[in-house]
């Protein structure tokens, strides 16, 4: 009855400002001749709405409005619920989302040839891209260059924390050693790459498509590191090796003939913590003879040269950084963002 | 304060209640004590001050009588069934007031003379405020500031915000060295929301400011009398019983009750709407405060009449007066929310509903897949940050102040920056007649002589009188009307235009002389020529104005009297009529044909005067005759009957035309107007309200000779309403009255009158637009879907009630502003359709990095990019786009069915264009990887190894490896080819947004020269992103390679192409399935 009344007159006015209106009307008697009934009027409208009389004005305006809300808004909720359910399947029309079931199958059909052409267009973009990139050179290696470096053993961490007397502790690191190294193994390069001239590149002229052949890189090169002799590669007797390679990049190549050497020391703190280190080969190179590199597909068995580092004078039962750079013409390891370009840092923790 | 309201509410009317048992309000003793005050003007001076503090007494007395029975109330009402108890209190209240009355009359006797001392004078301000209407409650600043700042997606992307810094918080928790991406994120986000806030704040503010500028008032000045002295004070320190003395041409003070007044005519206009002048006197003429004449109201002025003056005291001040009353009745209104702001609340549900469930669903999918449950935190806030459009609704704004600022060069003035469009999709005009539709100056309209009726020039400038001037009573009348006026022009104005120039004299009496100085020239010269001898003013026993003049032929020795006044007073007194020069008898058929003139005129709503004049005979008045006013020594009667002249305040010259705009652009205009129903008829029928072949009810039983009932209403195409009628109308039969009648006239009606028809068009779903000038119009005004208050009429109430204000008081200028605010939806329209394209190219990078496993495509940070930095001059752009069609001659928009953001607009750029987009941003990014050396088949479920830190010798399709930093890098030039790719797309959704329908060739590559701006800021901007800032890692842009910019071009064509296809389908195949699903 209350909003019937509220919208009978002037539904937006605050209750606040009814006596004013009264004045209003009032001010209009010379319009509204019947007085009576105006009076009527006024006196409903003043019954209903004298509970919310109050002094303050603007209480009243707020707790109107929330009273005038309150009441309807659970009928509202229904009410919209049953819209949307009526929305999502009218069973009168038979009409879901407001779309008969021709309707839908007509938007089907067209969005599957509209999506079926956009699909025609954008493979023959993809197609007509692809041909122009070529599949054995990458068309840029900026982004690539300069090398990256990484070294092996690596699982998932470059902490490298192994207690000697507890082969457990190191077990892992030898299995991933040996493992990475099969590919290195002196029959398998043997039979498959040769034996090409060192300290020079090895140009393989011709077409891009023909397959290239690639240097040998014996496992026996690694000497102490290689496995052969030491099966736990120094880990049992807490002189780790650790393996390095560079990252293949396709066409790098040394500048001025120089090879990559590598080189490692302690990063931070006494250097005298590290007091030897053999590298093998002894050299401490990458040969030339190993670039450049001409691609995954037609360089089908090439395999990176390494750099074993072996620590054989490390302090034991303290945490070693250990910084391992390449040093040649044309080789950044200073990059500060990128911590792998061109060096590696890694921890020794050798507790005896 | 609520209090004191009450009294004088209850003092004024409680017409509802029983009559009290004697003249109430304005006692008539109070004028004989006036009078006998006059003559004992000592009287005073014995004990002003015992009485006077009496006076005071009894006033708060009544006061907190007043505030207990309001008390009572409160308490009474909450039974229900009170009603007889109200009734008795209201009584009761009612007999206080008697008591009141009675003293004050006493009191009052004392202090005419001496006013109010100082200090009493500075107590009553103090107790009752100062004589100024409180201004509408302003929202306090930090609050409109801290609605901006969570309105629309704020509040989305404040969500956003708080989640990336809790996912930072949890990886912290876990992880000290966590990567700080997540704070950068939310405080980019943070920061995003605080700007647009500001800058939304900022563009709000600014034109609030125009308005704050245009508002200020100079300080008005009263004449009181007090500590038995004149002073002038400025009249926001009157207090009631203040003794003020007002004279010709001021504007009243305040509420103020006459003591003695002198010719006093005030123009009430600016209160009911009525443009003609009303006497005032001391005199107690009616039971209503409005009617009675002893009675001025504050803000009302006191016309320029000769040798007004009057003394009064101040009644009621500030809020408690009548003006006050209705202006708190204005701000009592609440304020609507306006179309557009239910628009862009549609659209950001839309938007935001997609974007959270989007963004949930892959919440849940991620999770599914076994993502870390922060990642897919992380994802989801990506989604959310993709589908919102950060940039769009400060673009709005910005498109929306554009427009404001275009239609303020052409005099509308905006208040409130949504009511730019509001006025747009208006769908009926309720316009007050006073000053809007009308000049709110009298002028004469027809002239009747020689039993002929003429039309006079009402227009502005009223230069081209073009009627037949040749006839010999012309001659006569026209020496009449120069003559028997008593209204001068003001000195010294001799280059301003005619019509411009300021008159002493009240409105009629200005209209014949500004008419006659038009014609005849110089009307001064003219009377000092014929040098007036005597003259008997009007008053309203006799009816008529009379002036006896020496003529200006050397000659003629005669006299000349001439008369004019009520046209059936001015016929009794004739018995000869001059008929082309010549006077011949007054006999029955002239006398016939001077009543149909007469009531034809009448009918017009015009005022009619008639005049005559007569030569009085040489040997009866010689030369040396002495007149006499008081004994009229002259003769009266047996005059000449010359001619009829009527005068209208006529409408505005450019108002039929602005009329049938509206006609023509589907809107319907309704006067609304509180002035009789014949002037109200009458206007409305010259400016087309009610055009010139239908016909009211009224005036079918009329022509058909039949009774009013028994006409079928469904012939009647117009209705004229009074408020009488309205009254007892229930809201149905009014809602039915509205949806018939498209033509409808509302006279007589109260300004809650005017609120209750607002609301009646309200309820047929029809955005409503008032215009009005008047106080009276103010609550109307607020009420509207848009308020347009004229500023030159204007009163503060109703400029301070408006949205809209039109400067140059041209209704005409309501058409621009339509115009202005259809071409605007439309183009905030193609705003949207532009953003919102967009978005599928944000959001899918993310969808597919999720679901299968790509590198990123594009980072958060560089979509913030795109939609704050790229879009935002294009999207503004288009706000400068031309209309397509003629949008005028369309109908409005419906509230509920034309949406701004329609099913339509959203498929079509979200799946249609959007998608398009995606698959061109796709390529450019593809070939960024594939060209590095990672093709698309590899960089499927990469993602784990991709962002991997650790593993920094990843292979790619030729054998390369690739640490992490390097493809971060590489993931870094995706986001920028990625950007770029659809950037370059983004030119072609901004050209083919420039249209819906036509082709983009009809529209004009080039005619909108912003666009181009917008293409190049946008190249420039990414230029800039990619060359200027591609060494700042933190922003994730590269230099990208010159060739990647080109990459998605022939995407773009594609787009073009495609989407000129649609428009030409649509052109081809109106109301095809294609049209209905297509049209946006």
């Amino acid at each position: 009855m209350r909003r019937q009344l509220r919208s009978r007159r002037a539904p937006a006015f605050p209750y606040g400002s009814r006596y004013r209106l009264d004045d209003q009307d009032e001010v209009n008697q010379n319009y509204l001749a019947d007085e009576e009934e105006e009076a009527e009027e006024e006196a409903q409208m003043m019954m209903a709405s004298n509970s919310e009389e109050e002094k303050e004005e603007e209480e009243e305006e707020e707790k109107e409005e929330e009273e005038g809300q309150g009441q309807p808004t659970g009928n509202a909720w229904w009410h919209k619920l049953q819209v949307i359910n009526e929305y999502l399947w009218d069973p009168e029309r038979r009409m879901s989302l407001a779309r008969t079931g021709q309707s839908w199958s007509l938007i089907l059909v067209i969005y599957f040839f509209f999506y079926a052409s956009l699909a025609a267009v954008i493979t023959l973009f993809m197609y007509s891209l692809f041909l122009a990139i070529s599949p054995y050179m990458p068309t840029f290696t900026e982004r690539v260059k300069p090398p990256g470096v990484m070294i092996r053993p690596f699982a998932h961490s470059l902490n490298f924390n192994f207690n000697v007397s507890e082969p457990d502790t190191w077990q892992h690191y030898v299995i991933s050693l040996n493992g990475f190294l099969q590919g290195y193994n002196d029959s398998l390069q043997e039979e498959m790459n040769v034996d090409c001239p060192p300290g020079q590149y090895f140009i393989q002229d011709g077409d891009e498509d023909e397959d290239k052949k690639a240097c040998q890189f014996k496992r026996s090169f690694l000497k102490n590191c290689s496995g052969l002799e030491d099966p736990t590669f120094g880990y049992s007797t807490g002189q780790p090796c650790i393996l390095l390679k560079m990252n293949r990049i396709v066409g790098f190549r040394p500048e001025l003939g120089d090879p990559v050497k590598v080189s490692c020391k302690v990063q931070r703190g006494d250097e005298n913590d590290i007091r030897s280190i053999n590298y093998y080969p002894e050299s401490a190179s990458f040969d030339l003879r190993y670039y450049p590199y001409y691609g995954k597909l037609t360089h089908v068995n090439y395999t990176s040269p390494l750099v074993a580092m072996h620590f054989t004078d490390v302090v034991k039962n303290q945490v070693v950084p250990v910084q391992c750079q390449l040093k040649g013409k044309g080789i950044i390891n200073d990059v500060i963002n990128d911590r792998f370009v061109g060096r590696i840092i890694f921890t020794l923790n050798i507790e005896t | 304060m609520a209090g004191g309201a009450h009294r004088g509410g209850g003092r004024w009317g409680a017409p509802h209640s029983p009559a009290p048992p004697g003249p109430r309000g304005c006692p008539v003793p109070l004028k004989a004590a006036a009078q006998s005050l006059c003559r004992k003007p000592t009287w005073g001076q014995y004990c002003t001050l015992l009485l006077f503090q009496r006076k005071l007494e009894i006033y708060s007395v009544e006061h907190h009588a007043a505030t207990d029975i309001k008390k009572k109330e409160g308490r009474d009402g909450k039974k229900d069934n009170d009603l007889e108890l109200k009734r008795n209190q209201q009584k009761e209240e009612l007999k206080k007031e008697l008591d009141l009355d009675v003293s004050l009359q006493f009191a009052f006797v004392l202090f005419v003379f001496q006013g109010l001392s100082s200090t009493r004078a500075a107590e009553l301000l103090a107790q009752n405020g100062p004589n100024a209407l409180t201004p509408p409650k302003q929202t306090p600043e930090i609050i409109k500031f801290l609605k901006q700042m969570v309105g629309g997606f704020s509040i989305l992307l404040w969500v956003g915000a708080v989640l990336c810094w809790i996912a930072f918080g949890i990886q912290y928790v876990s992880n000290p060295s966590a990567s700080l991406d997540s704070v950068y994120l939310g405080t980019v986000l943070a920061v995003v929301v605080i700007l647009t806030g500001i800058f939304a704040y900022y563009q709000e503010a600014k034109s609030t400011n125009i308005m704050a500028s245009f508002c200020k008032m100079i300080p008005q000045q009263a004449v009181v009398i007090r500590d038995s002295e004149k002073k002038v004070i400025p009249a926001e320190q009157l207090v009631v019983g203040d003794i003020v003395e007002i004279k010709g041409g001021d504007q009243i003070p305040a509420d103020i009750r006459l003591l003695s007044a002198q010719g006093c005519k005030v123009d009430n206009s600016s209160l009911t709407g009525e443009s003609e002048p009303q006497s005032r006197s001391s005199e107690f003429t009616h039971e209503n405060p409005l009617e009675t004449k002893n009675i001025t109201f504050y803000s009302t002025t006191c016309q320029r009449v000769f040798r007004c003056t009057a003394t009064g005291m101040v009644i009621n001040t500030g809020d408690r007066t009548i003006i006050g009353r209705i202006a708190s009745l204005a701000s009592g209104v609440g304020n609507e929310k306006t179309p557009i702001a239910i628009e862009i609340e549609h659209f950001v549900h839309i938007v935001a509903g997609v974007a959270v469930s989007v963004g949930i669903l892959f919440f849940i999918i991620a999770v599914c897949m076994k993502y870390h449950v922060l990642d897919a935190i992380i994802f989801l806030i990506a989604i959310i940050v993709a589908n919102v459009p950060e940039g769009l609704l400060a673009t709005v704004t910005v498109a929306l102040s554009l427009t404001a600022k275009r239609m303020a060069k052409k005099n509308c003035l905006v208040k409130n920056l949504e009511a730019v469009e509001t006025l747009g999709s208006t769908s009926i005009i309720c316009s007050d007649k006073t000053g809007t539709l009308t000049q709110n100056r009298m002028t004469v309209a027809h002239l009747w002589f020689d039993n002929q009726i003429f039309v006079a020039d009402t227009s502005e400038d009223n230069l081209n009188q073009g009627f037949d001037q040749s006839s010999g009573t012309w001659t006569s009348l026209s020496k009449i009307i120069a003559l028997c006026n008593r209204a001068e022009f003001k000195p010294g104005q001799e280059s301003v235009p005619i019509m411009k120039r300021v008159v002493v004299g009240d409105a009629s009496e200005t209209a014949l002389l500004k008419f006659s100085e038009v014609i005849l020239g110089d009307v001064m010269e003219i009377r000092k020529r014929n040098h007036k001898v005597v003259e008997i003013p009007f008053n309203s026993t006799n009816k008529f104005q009379l002036s006896i003049h020496q003529t200006e032929d050397p000659n003629d020795k005669r006299f000349l009297l001439v008369m004019k006044g009520a046209p059936e007073r001015i016929l009794e007194k004739c018995s000869t009529i001059m008929i082309n020069g010549k006077e011949q008898p007054l006999d029955k058929s002239m006398a016939q044909a001077f009543h149909t003139a007469y009531m034809e005129l009448g009918g017009l709503g015009e005022r009619v005067l008639g005049f005559c004049h007569f030569y009085l005979p040489a040997d009866e008045f010689p030369e040396t005759y002495s007149f006499d006013s008081e004994s009229m020594n002259f003769p009266t009667s047996n005059l000449c009957f010359v001619g009829l002249l009527s005068m209208i305040d006529p409408p505005r010259s450019t108002v039929p035309d602005a009329v049938t705009k509206c006609r023509s652009a589907g809107i319907k205009v309704i006067m609304v107007t509180g002035d009789h129903p014949i002037t109200a008829k009458a206007i409305a029928k010259s400016v087309g309200i009610i055009s010139a072949n239908s016909e009211t009810v009224e005036d079918i039983a009329k022509r058909c000779n039949i009774a009013v009932e028994q006409v079928n209403k469904r012939d009647a195409k117009a209705a004229v309403v009074t408020g009488m009628e309205l009254k007892d109308m229930s809201p149905e039969q009014l809602d039915e009255l509205l949806a018939n009648y498209p033509e409808i006239v509302f006279a007589r009606t109260s300004p809650q009158q005017k609120l209750i028809i607002v609301e009646g068009c309200q309820r047929q779903d029809a955005v409503v637009a008032v215009t009005g000038d008047g106080v009276n119009d103010s609550p109307a005004l607020k009420k509207a879907d848009i308020g347009v208050a004229m500023g030159i009429t204007g009163s503060d109430a109703a400029k301070n009630a408006a949205d809209m204000i039109l400067l140059d008081d041209n209704f005409s200028s309501i058409v621009t502003g339509v115009e202005e605010g259809r071409l605007i939806f439309d183009n905030l329209k193609k705003t949207i359709a532009y953003t919102l394209t967009k978005n599928i190219a944000e959001l899918c990078p993310f969808l597919i990095y999720i679901i299968l496993g790509l590198p990123l495509p594009i980072g958060t940070i560089t979509l913030l990019f795109i939609d704050l930095g790229t879009d935002i001059i294009p999207s503004i752009a288009l706000a400068y786009e031309k209309a397509e069609s003629d949008i005028m001659n369309r109908k409005p928009r419906h509230k509920k069915k034309d949406r701004l953001v329609n099913q339509q607009l959203a498929v079509y750029s979200y799946l249609h264009i959007g998608l398009m987009q995606a698959l061109g941003a796709f390529l450019v990014y593809f070939t960024v990887y594939a060209q590095q050396g990672f093709r698309p088949t590899s960089l499927f479920h990469l993602r784990i190894a991709w962002d991997s830190d650790h593993l920094n010798d990843l292979e790619d399709n030729y054998g390369q490896e690739w640490t992490s930093y390097q493809r971060q890098y590489l993931e870094w030039t995706g986001y920028t080819a990625f950007f770029v790719g659809i950037m370059v797309q983004q030119i072609a959704d901004l050209i083919i947004r420039k249209t819906r329908k036509n082709s983009i060739f009809k529209q004009g590559l080039f005619r909108n020269k912003v666009i181009w701006v917008g293409i190049a800021s946008q190249i420039i901007v990414a230029l800039l992103l990619s060359y200027g800032l591609g060494s700042i890692t933190a922003l994730n842009f590269t230099m990208l390679k010159a060739q990647y910019w080109f990459v998605a071009v022939p995407h773009a064509i594609l787009i073009w192409v495609y989407d000129e296809m649609r428009k030409l389908f649509i052109r081809l195949y109106p109301g095809s399935w294609w049209d209905k699903n297509m049209y946006y």
